[in-house]
């Protein structure tokens, strides 16, 4: 009613920060919305405290609230009850998580928006007569059109492995808030052969999904679990068996995957320099480092040498031509 | 440096087998280093291919592999060409490093610095050729364990394969940098040679430079010659 006016908005003072005020849009565009994913759902299926106006009381949006659209898999009212209660479960959900900033856990909204179905999608529709079969009988042709794009988005490849690592990265890639929760950061993919291969657009290696919540193993993004968990794919135990799945490192034994962080920070190898750990040891450390020494000293020397032999050879050169112009 | 009224002698540097090993040792080289170093690039070159990012990166680990084994083969070939072969075997004997290399080091760098009147009459192979070629057998033995071993990478435990990816790391960066800065420049860059010295294609050192850079082997190729009163068996005349 109100939401269709492009100007409506409000400056709101910030509560951490008093002098910086945050300007809230509160404009909708319905032809825009209708697009999304929740474009069939009404604004107070998910706005369910908003009875009056203004809004006074309006609680936050509570994504596990049964929608007012029946999902026909099983003819009931659609939620996403049972993906709320397993992320909270997870180690990034309230119950899972045992930390104490429980603030800084993410919420749905954190990796979730409500997009707009791929342009493409619509694109695809004006060439498929099979839509014409489909709407004889669904004759809302909004509803053929939806399932279709909802269909084809969801058998498509959502996120790109680039995409997935720049929004894990998004936490895990902040030293601060790491530090808080003491965990390491993520810095140190970006040296992995996966990582590489990833930058590429290859799709044959892992990205954070892949090896922290594969589905081929029985889990999903929502149902991420400490490495500590013994169920967890990361748990040293079973992490050779994620390093074997969907035709990856297919013969990998347990020793493949043992002994050593998969993506050890530059701090932590330094700390690990320092006071050593179970996981990478100062042993480990030490032969390490003693190659890349030895190479630094030959790569040096040879080379150093090399050049300076062939900058003897010039001078030589042009000494003996001006011996010979003057001789003549 | 060359002049045409001299009767232009060439002599005979490499044969067909050496050349031929030698060019599938260059472009398998060349291959490995520059689809290696696409890896250790920072992401902008990754970037910069954009949406064919996949494509070049298939093509570009199908080559690395293809030119790693096209080098195994070749290395394995070299080894029995070496052993077995009047050709190879008078090619090792001549390599062999003897202690006269590291005289003959000292007063070719005495000479080019000017403490020394003359330049040391040097053999059919000089200290850096010699240190060049048996290089190759010290980085080619790391590279290709190390290369086997990131390549069944199931077989192996982590610190290994981190071990392993170091000592490849650390070869091939020496090994590319000799390869410019030693024998590009040697091949190129030297002087007597520039812009290139055209040995690899026909086999061919000509009297002067043979004269001037092996003088040694040069009388001795003279006397070979005489002796045959020919331009056969290893000599020719052009």
């Amino acid at each position: 009613m109100c939401h269709k006016y492009p100007g409506l908005g409000r400056i709101e003072s910030n509560k951490a920060d008093n002098t910086n005020e945050i300007k809230r849009v509160f404009y909708i565009n319905s032809e825009l919305y209708s697009k999304t994913y929740h474009g069939a759902i009404r604004c107070r299926s998910c706005h369910t405290a908003v009875t009056k106006i203004p809004h006074n009381g309006a609680k936050e949006v509570d994504c596990s609230t049964n929608c007012h659209i029946i999902d026909p898999s099983s003819n009931k009212q659609f939620s996403h009850k049972k993906i709320v209660t397993d992320f909270n479960a997870s180690v990034h959900g309230k119950n899972g998580s045992d930390t104490f900033y429980q603030e800084d856990l993410p919420i749905c909204k954190d990796c979730h928006s409500n997009k707009a179905y791929h342009a493409e999608y619509e694109k695809h529709q004006e060439g498929m007569t099979f839509l014409k079969v489909c709407e004889e009988c669904h004759q809302s042709g909004d509803f053929t059109k939806r399932y279709y794009e909802h269909i084809s988005y969801r058998t498509s490849k959502r996120r790109s492995s680039k995409e997935v690592v720049k929004l894990c990265s998004t936490c895990h890639n902040d030293k601060t808030l790491m530090d808080r929760h003491e965990l390491d950061v993520v810095a140190g993919f970006s040296n992995t052969f996966h990582a590489k291969a990833l930058f590429y657009g290859n799709t044959q290696v892992p990205n954070c999904l892949n090896c922290h919540a594969p589905y081929t193993l029985g889990f999903s993004p929502h149902r991420i679990t400490s490495k500590k968990n013994s169920d967890s794919p990361t748990n040293p135990e079973n992490k050779h068996l994620t390093c074997s799945q969907s035709g990856c490192h297919v013969n990998a034994e347990k020793s493949f995957a043992s002994g050593g962080y998969v993506h050890p920070s530059p701090e932590k190898i330094e700390s690990s320099r320092v006071f050593g750990s179970q996981k990478i040891t100062r042993q480990q450390n030490i032969i390490i480092d003693w190659i890349q020494t030895f190479y630094k000293i030959l790569i040096a020397l040879v080379i150093g040498g090399l050049a300076f032999h062939r900058i003897l050879d010039f001078h030589a050169t042009q000494r003996e031509n001006n011996k010979g112009r003057h001789s003549e | 440096m060359t002049s045409e009224q001299k009767a232009e002698r060439k002599f005979l540097r490499m044969t067909k087998s050496q050349r031929i090993q030698h060019v599938i040792l260059f472009v398998s080289t060349t291959m490995l280093v520059i689809t290696g170093f696409m890896l250790q690039a920072d992401n902008w070159l990754s970037e910069f291919f954009g949406s064919y990012g996949e494509t070049v990166f298939t093509i570009r680990s199908w080559l690395h592999r293809i030119s790693g084994v096209t080098i195994i083969l070749l290395c394995t070939y070299h080894l029995i060409y070496v052993l077995t072969t009047e050709e190879g075997k008078s090619w090792a004997k001549d390599m062999l490093p003897r202690p006269r290399d590291a005289v003959e080091a000292y007063q070719n760098v005495m000479f080019m610095i000017g403490f020394r009147e003359d330049k040391p009459k040097l053999d059919r192979f000089m200290y850096l050729e010699k240190l060049e070629y048996w290089s190759v057998y010290f980085g080619m033995t790391i590279v290709i364990i190390s290369g086997i071993m990131m390549w069944t990478e199931y077989l192996w435990p982590r610190f290994f394969l981190e071990v392993a990816g170091v000592f490849h790391l650390g070869e091939a960066v020496l090994a590319a940098l000799a390869i410019i800065v030693g024998h590009i420049s040697s091949v190129h860059y030297n002087p007597h040679v520039y812009p290139m010295n055209r040995t690899f294609i026909d086999g061919m050192i000509s009297e002067e430079l043979v004269k001037e850079e092996h003088e040694l082997w040069y009388e001795r190729e003279l006397k070979t010659l005489d002796k045959n009163n020919s331009g056969s068996d290893g000599n020719e005349k052009t």
